[in-house]
């Protein structure tokens, strides 16, 4: 893909912290209507690849969002980027309404508009409710309609599955489908591959600080045999069960079906013979 | 909404919601009328005094008082954030370092100068009430006094919250600060003058570099009409510069109180990385 099409370019971005390396020469072209899930341990660059998008921090190398660079323009690139951070930063005595609508003035953006986000996050009816008294998925929610406030081309999603339960999980996957379908990229950080592995199109793993894997997840998919299994009535402890009998680890059975996890490791564990011949 | 507007506009929303403020108000209009009503008490009576002797009364309890909440809640400012996980959320948001430092400051301002005239402005209607004599301008020029010296130590206080890691460390700090410039200077001074010998000028020079020692020599220079009331420095000041000349001197000193240390917070706040 070439550069002019991409909504987001990072190329050749490293970042030190002393004598630390926390990214190493990380480049990636991302283009609109994906969803990019950014995978790694903690500690592998994650936060940090975030921080250099927003231009919270200093790097070597170019950052670029819809064209325009981070570190010329960086206060017009974070008004075209959403951000979720891993922890909001809400204040717990603001409601609902006036956490958004101060966001919402920071961007030059209608209140109307954050009553529209309200409903379509679900929080309606908390409009008026404290922040400290939403639950951690009501709270997610409520951070994801901020992201959304400017109505931005790229999402940058910190483990946004993070503190939320199955059901929460679920919701938020579906809005994020409907979000990229609405052309936007989004790009989802985690350390569970689990949680993204139904709506990734696209896995990027990033190694103590270097992109070790930059896959489509299809591609993935079919060479890795996921699986996924429909209940359809059946116990999930007998499915469980079943699939522990055919030589599945625990850690990859989860309610949404056996884990990427297997593929991206026989991949790597492929990509490390290539490099050895 | 100017970015600016904004975040003065949510840190002046917090203030109220905390309740500090109103607690300052309430606190500096109970001292307030207390010095007043007392204050002829050595004279053999009580009653309320006139505004004059009211305000000299003032100027060491807002001298204690001001420094006080305006460094603390200054050293709050960006430390606090940070602490909470708001700084690194906000500093997300489409704004520039400096603005954020500017709203927060001209929020921090507005909200303990509206308190301070929420409580001066009590007493001052109650005194005007009782009191014999009048002097309206005296009172308002302690509250214009009052309101630089609050701005002056934000400043001071942001920038001590600009280079602390911790909500701790920059309150700890702030209130060295505030040990410093209250109660040690007066004693620095006194030994440089006792044991230094040091001349009218570096006395002045010395005196600039404390913005305390500044308002209390202004608003005594203005309540007083003879400057000898300040001793051996308020004659070489009289002598040396004139009262207007002196005066104009420790305003322009006092402006660049009130730039230089929310200046110097923009400057180390930009050089940070988050």
């Amino acid at each position: 893909m070439s550069d002019e099409n991409a909504v987001l370019v990072i190329d050749k971005v490293t970042k030190k912290y002393g004598r630390l390396t926390v990214l190493d020469a990380v480049s990636l072209s991302l283009p609109a209507g994906a969803i990019v899930a950014l995978l790694g341990a903690n500690g592998a660059g994650k936060t940090t690849t975030f921080k250099c998008i927003l231009g919270l921090t200093s790097f070597k190398g170019r950052i670029s969002v819809t064209g325009k660079s981070v570190t010329w323009s960086g206060k017009d690139v974070r008004k075209i980027v959403g951000y979720l951070p891993q922890a909001p930063g809400f204040s717990n005595d603001d409601t609902c309404h006036e956490a958004l609508q101060f966001l919402g003035h920071l961007r030059s953006v209608p209140d109307a508009r954050v009553d529209e986000l309200l409903d379509q996050v679900n929080l309606a009816r908390q409009r008026d409710t404290r922040i400290g008294d939403l639950s951690g998925g009501m709270k997610q929610r409520l951070a994801l309609a901020a992201a959304l406030l400017s109505d931005p081309p790229l999402l940058l999603l910190d483990e946004p599955t993070a503190n939320l339960d199955y059901e929460s999980q679920r919701e938020l996957h579906d809005l994020l489908v409907q979000l990229r379908s609405e052309g936007r990229t989004i790009v989802l950080s985690t350390h569970f591959v689990d949680h993204v592995a139904e709506i990734a199109d696209r896995i990027v793993l990033l190694k103590d600080g270097a992109v070790a894997l930059d896959r489509p997840a299809v591609g993935l998919r079919a060479g890795g045999g996921d699986i996924t299994v429909h209940l359809n009535g059946t116990s999930p402890a007998s499915v469980y069960a079943a699939l522990r009998d055919a030589g599945v680890k625990e850690e990859h059975i989860n309610p949404m079906g056996v884990s990427l996890q297997d593929a991206i490791n026989r991949e790597l564990a492929t990509m490390k013979k290539e490099d050895g011949q | 909404m100017s970015a600016v507007w904004t975040i003065a506009n949510k840190e002046m929303k917090d203030a109220v919601r905390s309740r500090w403020l109103l607690f300052y108000a309430v606190t500096f209009a109970v001292l307030a009328l207390g010095l007043a009503y007392v204050g002829n008490q050595n004279l053999g009576s009580v009653g309320f005094e006139n505004f004059s002797r009211t305000t000299a009364s003032l100027i060491n309890l807002c001298l204690l008082l001001v420094p006080l909440i305006a460094l603390s809640l200054g050293a709050g400012a960006i430390a606090g954030d940070q602490e909470r996980g708001t700084l690194a959320y906000l500093l997300a948001q489409p704004l520039a370092r400096w603005e954020l430092l500017a709203g927060k400051f001209a929020g921090l301002v507005l909200s303990v100068g509206t308190a301070t005239i929420a409580g001066f402005g009590l007493a001052g209607v109650c005194i005007a009430f009782y009191a014999t004599t009048l002097d309206v301008g005296t009172y308002l020029l302690m509250l214009g006094l009052m309101l630089a010296l609050t701005s002056v130590m934000i400043g001071i206080g942001m920038v001590v919250s600009v280079v602390s890691s911790s909500r701790a460390q920059a309150v700890s700090a702030a209130l060295v600060v505030w040990f410093v410039a209250v109660l040690f200077f007066d004693l620095v001074l006194v030994g440089l003058v006792t044991g230094a010998s040091l001349g009218g000028r570096a006395l002045i020079a010395t005196l600039l570099l404390n913005p305390v020692e500044i308002v209390r020599v202004l608003a005594i220079m203005h309540l007083e009409p003879d400057l000898t009331v300040l001793g051996p420095f308020g004659s070489y000041l009289a002598e040396e510069f004139g009262k207007s000349t002196a005066t104009a001197v420790l305003i322009g000193a006092l402006a660049v109180w009130i730039v230089a240390p929310i200046s110097l917070a923009t400057w180390a706040f930009n050089g940070r990385q988050s």
